[in-house]
């Protein structure tokens, strides 16, 4: 009895500076203001300026791993570089320009001694036949689609476990299918024969294999989509923006147009009546998780990168910030959760690759588009410094709730405290316009909380778990056993399917 | 030092020490000689400093450790491949004899000439066994030596070991009007009389190969990690070139040393023995217990004696001894977040090139090897800035940027601010942040999210008036600053985009009503002489509101639009003796275009989703947008002949047929009509590859012919033509069209077209001149080409004709 009422009165006093900073943090968000965790992250995860040579411009928009270990660039001036040294302790890599005069580079894959390049017009087979070193073929594999507006961007995944290589076909201006296959994602087979896959899409961001090996791609915020989400694509998926049927009639293989979705209505029950809807697997509440996220990277570093194996990282373009996220399948429809990551980087981020030494490449640019980070362009280098940060590790559906699991063991006490996780829930209206609030927010009540006798992992129960919804968990007042902090609070969970055991 | 020097300040001292023992305590004067350099310690915080500089904790208990790591010996792991094993010997048996002025001291002093050399060759032999690798004394290739002297005297090298030489080429330190200001005149003099921080380098030609130090100097923390010789973001080229102008020509005897057992195992025994492990940490060795407490140690024995020969021996002057003394003697206490700060910035030398207050600053014998690229920025472009007040001046976040990640916004600037590693100085923001606070004025910035509508108008009011304050419609900040990486059109002064992110908001403010108060010499003028706007018009003249707009303003970043004066540029590609191939979108060539520019200077476009050569220019290549959201789109760099970029090769059904034509988008129906487009006339770009000067050859299809086209500059530069070879290659004879004009044509022979300003010659072959219109008059000059079965080859000639 004497424990519990001290623990509730050492809660208490913990609780009530936390609610005056929850409010403080609020407040800033509606502006985009930071997390606020740059200055703790450093200690774990500290950033690396990539030194550029003088007078070079590098808007990285595609990266590469070469067997030799050197990382290939692709740039939005439309230039490859292969760079040496990246991983060295104190970097002053070599930058060995290969190719030059493309356009747009938004996917790179190394194959057959050849880059396979994902350029706005076209993806093209980039090779040196001479061996100077320097790409003087440049062969077409496909230019299946139409392109006539600047802001058509495509973007190239790397190669799936049959050498099939995706390419996700930005809308014209962001908003319309004037050009052929707009708002496709197409397959392009080993052969270079080129079919469309799936439709739906209005501004993607990058596209490529989770950790699972399954297809997702990165959806930018805009009409029919409140937020940046990760979405898993099969194939004759339909992502919720239905500029793209205009072209079903040339794309025989899609099978029939999907209903048009009605707007002002929810994606979870939209998705019974267009059969084709696949729900947004992993949603970044707006602003606090991302403007307009970018390309992925899965790490496999072997804990080279910490505590964080398996896992998406990725960037986003205006707030110069990293995330993680993590997916799982749930009755066959994918879903997940994000997690803040790193903030404080000094570009726009385009893109990241895990470097052969475990280190996180990100590099992009900040013109064009409002960015938090003031360089016009860099390379930084994210690498763990070996100490492990208290983190929510990865958030799991359950029939009931999550499963929380920890990069170090919770302590006992607040650990088990049911008020230790507060959680809260929204969804987004399913909709033509531009973006959209967060509605239906609501508090489900934490029924119970179990934590794993190692402190590692939590069982939360609700009292409710609703389907199309995003959950955010808030566990700031969490202690590890080492009395350690979280270094980021927030989690927030995408509920397509919940699982019936 | 002067001799003379010397002994006054021995009696000065000595009186000194005498007072001080009589009344125990120290003088509190600032800036005591035991210490180089303009500081502001006294004599008993100089002797503290000197303790743990000289690692008194290393043997002695009693020493009271503070914030400021301790210098640590250089790690010895491979030392072996590091240091010439002959210096190794003489350094061992008399460190300050090999090296004046180390901080390690003579630990044989009682033993006799002979055996300190046995000593010193033991432990040498132990020592070498510890590497891996050799010392070499073959420099690994040419060393640029003009430019490691160069590095060595600009990047701030300088500031710490002295110029090397007199440059006759030293920068020439801009003129200052000196009559003005007296009172500066007298601190001027008054620190002229300190000697300025000059470790000597003197030893370095015989203890390291110019790669070994080369090696130390692309990374010295991995070696001495208390960062007292910090990383000067050296490249390894650099590095390089600095090593091989510090060692210069070099003498070293070639021969490596090869560890003899016994001698190596002499040497380990010795090692432990004289306690070295007690501040070299090796594997397999241990630092001995540690002796009686410094704090009641008789002082006229041990160390500090100059007499002792029982002790280890530091060659310390006696203004260093005295203030030791002085140290010991002051009851211990932690020292104050001043004292730490100011403790940091001497025993790091910060205040070898930075002022904080009225200490530090760049010494007169150094100032003229302070450069900048951009001299008009006077000194602010040259001395880095002062650090008064930098705990208020800078966000925290930054204040580690700079310290621990290298970050740096004086791109201008010759002297690079160091890398002191982040252990070092870990406490260092945070005792800035408590001692410098700051009564700034406090801003109210709008939020453009507000509830309140006249709030949210203010928003609009000031991101406007912010944007045409920075602009040159106003106070024209742009002329003398780089925005968001755009070169100014002026002086080239920090990146304006920085401030937010860099400067805390209290100082901005401060600063902007006036810079000189900051910075006595600076070139930034002041908007707001005496707080009076002198700019009247925006946001009526009001002070405070014109700098929370600019504030505002550069909080907004990226999401608001360029100032005035900041102009899109288009970036210039220029051909050399290679051709250069470049793909965008473009009004010449459609959004699947490719230009092509010739060496000869005659440049050409392609349109790629139709096969088509769609433009010709002369001159210099083109400029390509990559500014705002351009994606790079391309532009003749000047006027382009153009011709229609329809798809070129065709088999028409009939000679009347008419030619299919590029699908017409319009405002109002903007869905390409005929998206297949010209695939379903059986055309397909299939790449290019580069030849001979890098020149292309496209290929492409047209059915079942497959194409290759390559057009390279023929004629005289009076008269220069592009030759475009098409090479076919057919499974079958057959017969295609090729669209070689469009518009008003004229024939001048059999052969030979003009339309406009462009002259075609053509091969031999059946030609059709089609009538399109009447009014205005335009014709399409058809081609029938018979094919053979195979390989042919059809030549055009086009002849840009000079208005």
């Amino acid at each position: 009895m004497n424990r519990s009422r001290s623990s509730h009165l050492r809660l208490l006093c913990l609780l009530i500076p936390i609610a005056m900073t929850t409010l403080g943090a609020l407040r800033a968000e509606e502006v985009g203001e930071r997390w606020g965790t740059e200055e703790r992250e450093r200690e774990f995860y500290p950033i690396v300026n990539v030194p550029l040579p003088k007078d070079t411009v590098i808007e990285a928009g595609a990266f590469a791993v070469l067997p030799d270990r050197r990382i290939a660039v692709g740039t939005r001036h439309g230039e490859i570089y292969l760079i040496d040294g990246v991983d060295a302790p104190k970097p002053t890599p070599s930058f060995h320009r290969f190719a030059t005069g493309l356009d747009e580079i938004f996917g790179l894959v190394w194959k057959d001694r050849a880059f396979c390049v994902t350029q706005s017009c076209e993806l093209t087979r980039v090779s040196d036949s001479n061996g100077d070193g320097v790409a003087d073929r440049f062969e077409t594999i496909s230019d299946a689609w139409g392109y006539a507006n600047y802001h058509e961007y495509a973007f190239g995944s790397k190669l799936d476990a049959d050498g099939n290589q995706f390419v996700t076909l930005g809308l014209s201006e962001s908003y319309y299918a004037h050009a052929l296959n707009r708002g496709f994602i197409m397959k392009v087979a080993p052969d270079g024969k080129t079919t469309a896959f799936a439709s739906g899409l209005r501004s993607p961001g990058g596209i490529g294999l989770d950790e699972h090996g399954t297809l997702f791609y990165v959806e930018s915020q805009g009409p029919w989509n409140c937020s940046c989400s990760l979405k898993a694509v099969s194939q004759n998926s339909f992502h919720g923006h239905p500029a793209s049927f205009e072209w079903y009639k040339y794309a025989p293989e899609l099978g029939p147009v999907p209903e048009l979705p009605k707007s002002e209505t929810r994606i979870a029950t939209e998705k019974y009546r267009v059969k084709q809807l696949v729900p947004y697997a992993v949603i970044f509440p707006y602003i606090r998780m991302g403007r307009s996220i970018t390309a992925f990277s899965v790490n496999r570093t072997q804990g080279k990168f910490g505590p964080f194996e398996n896992q998406i990282f990725l960037g986003d373009y205006t707030q110069s910030i990293l995330m993680r996220a993590t997916t799982e399948q749930v009755n066959g429809v994918w879903q997940g959760a994000c997690y803040p990551f790193r903030e404080g980087l000094s570009t726009g981020i385009l893109n990241v690759e895990f470097t052969p030494g475990g280190k996180l490449l990100c590099g992009g640019t900040n013109r064009g588009w409002p960015v938090r980070g003031i360089k016009p362009f860099a390379l930084e280098r994210v690498e763990w410094s070996g100490k492990t940060p208290f983190e929510i590790n990865r958030v799991t559906i359950e029939p009931d709730g999550f499963k929380v699991t920890f990069t170090k063991p919770v302590d006992q006490a607040v650990g088990s405290s049911t008020d230790s996780y507060v959680i809260s829930a929204f969804t987004h209206p399913y909709h033509a316009g531009y973006g959209g609030p967060e509605i239906e927010q609501h508090q489900p009540g934490v029924k119970a909380v179990s934590l794993a006798e190692d402190g590692l992992s939590a069982k939360v129960v609700l009292e409710k778990l609703n389907q199309g919804f995003v959950y955010e968990l808030d566990l700031a007042s969490l202690r590890s056993r080492d009395k350690d902090e979280l270094l980021h609070r927030n989690a927030f969970y995408t509920v397509n399917e919940i699982p019936s055991r | 030092m002067m001799p003379g020097t010397r002994l006054v300040r021995g009696v000065i001292s000595f009186v000194a020490l005498i007072s001080a023992l009589l009344i125990g305590k120290a003088p509190a004067e600032p800036g005591d000689p035991s210490l180089p350099g303009h500081h502001p310690l006294t004599q008993t915080q100089a002797g503290s400093l000197l303790i743990s500089e000289m690692r008194c904790a290393a043997c002695h208990s009693g020493v009271e450790r503070g914030f400021i790591p301790e210098k640590t010996a250089p790690d010895l792991a491979g030392v072996g491949a590091r240091i010439s094993p002959e210096y190794l010997r003489r350094y061992l048996a008399s460190p300050s004899s090999a090296h004046p002025g180390t901080t390690m001291p003579d630990v044989l002093v009682q033993q006799s000439e002979a055996e300190r050399g046995r000593i010193a060759e033991a432990l040498t032999h132990f020592l070498i066994a510890q590497s891996k690798t050799v010392f070499l004394v073959e420099a690994p290739e040419q060393i640029d030596l003009q430019q490691g002297k160069s590095l060595y005297h600009s990047v701030g090298c300088v500031a710490c070991h002295g110029p090397k030489e007199a440059l006759a080429d030293a920068p020439q330190k801009p003129n200052r009007n000196d009559e003005d200001d007296d009172e500066e005149d007298k601190k001027l003099s008054a620190k002229k009389s300190v000697k300025p921080v000059a470790v000597s380098l003197g030893h370095v030609a015989a203890k390291y190969s110019a790669k070994s130090l080369s090696e130390f100097l692309f990374q010295p923390l991995r070696v001495r990690t208390s960062g007292r010789m910090p990383d000067m973001k050296l490249t390894p080229a650099e590095s390089l070139a600095i090593a091989g102008y510090l060692i210069g020509e070099q003498t070293l005897a070639g021969n490596a040393l090869v560890p003899e057992a016994p001698l190596v195992a002499k040497g380990k025994q010795l090692f432990q023995e004289l306690n070295c492990a007690a501040c070299h940490a090796l594997p397999g060795t241990a630092a001995a217990p540690l002796i009686g407490s410094l704090r009641t140690a008789n002082t006229t024995r041990g160390c500090l004696s100059k007499t002792s020969s029982r002790s280890p021996r530091f060659h310390l002057e006696d203004a260093q001894i005295q203030a030791m003394i002085a140290s010991l003697r002051e009851e211990p206490s932690a020292d104050s977040d001043k004292l730490v700060a100011e403790k940091t910035l001497t025993v790091f030398h910060c205040i070898a090139c930075h002022i904080r207050d009225d200490f530090g600053g760049v010494h007169e014998t150094h100032n003229p090897f302070f450069g900048s690229s951009d001299l008009k920025l006077g000194d602010d472009g040259r001395i880095p800035p002062p650090l008064t007040l930098v705990g208020a001046k800078l966000q925290p976040a930054w204040m580690k940027k700079v310290l621990f990640d290298g970050e740096s916004v004086r791109h201008y600037m010759a002297t690079r601010m160091p890398q002191y590693g982040t252990t070092n100085l870990q406490h260092l923001p945070s005792v800035f942040a408590r001692l410098d606070v700051m009564e700034g004025k406090e801003m109210k910035i709008p939020s453009p999210e507000s509830r309140f509508e006249s709030e949210r108008e203010r928003e609009k009011l000031f991101r406007a008036a912010g944007r045409e304050l920075l602009g040159d419609k106003g106070l024209n900040c742009v002329a003398c600053h780089n925005f968001n990486g755009k070169a100014a059109q002026g002086n080239q002064g920090i990146d304006l985009l920085t401030s937010y992110p860099r400067l805390q908001p209290g100082w901005f403010n401060s600063y902007l009503r006036n810079p000189g108060a900051f910075r006595p010499r600076t070139v930034m003028p002041t908007a707001w002489p005496n707080g009076v706007a002198a700019h009247k018009t925006i946001l009526d003249g009001n002070t405070d509101s014109q700098i929370e707009a600019i504030w505002y303003y550069l909080s907004l970043g990226t999401s608001a639009a360029d100032p005035s004066g900041i102009h899109g540029v288009s970036t210039k590609l220029t051909v050399d003796d290679q051709a250069k191939t470049y793909r965008g979108r473009s009004r010449v060539a459609g959004f699947r275009g490719i230009a092509v520019g010739l060496p000869e200077k005659l440049s050409y476009a392609f349109n790629a989703e139709t096969g088509t050569l769609s433009a010709i220019w002369q001159g210099e290549f083109i400029g390509v947008n990559w500014s705002g959201q351009g994606s790079g789109d391309f532009n003749p760099a000047s006027e382009p002949i153009t011709l229609a970029q329809d798809v070129s090769f065709v088999t028409l059904a009939d000679t009347n047929s008419p030619w299919p034509l590029l699908p017409v988008m319009t405002k109002e129906a903007r869905t390409n009509p005929n998206p297949l487009y010209p695939k379903n006339v059986g055309y397909q770009f299939r790449g290019y590859y580069l030849g001979e000067s890098s020149i292309p050859t496209f290929m492409y299809r047209s059915g079942t012919i497959e194409i290759e086209d390559r057009s390279v500059a023929t004629g005289s530069a009076e008269q220069q033509q592009l030759k475009r070879v098409v090479q076919f290659d057919s499974p079958m004879q057959q017969t295609v069209w090729f669209r070689g004009l469009t518009g008003d044509i004229s024939q001048e022979s059999d052969r030979v077209f003009q339309s406009g300003r462009l002259r075609l010659t053509i091969p031999q072959t059946e030609t059709k001149l089609r009538s399109l219109s009447e009014e205005p008059k335009r014709f399409e000059l058809l081609l029938r080409l018979q094919l053979p079965q195979g390989k042919s080859t059809l030549e055009f000639l086009y002849e840009p004709i000079k208005k």
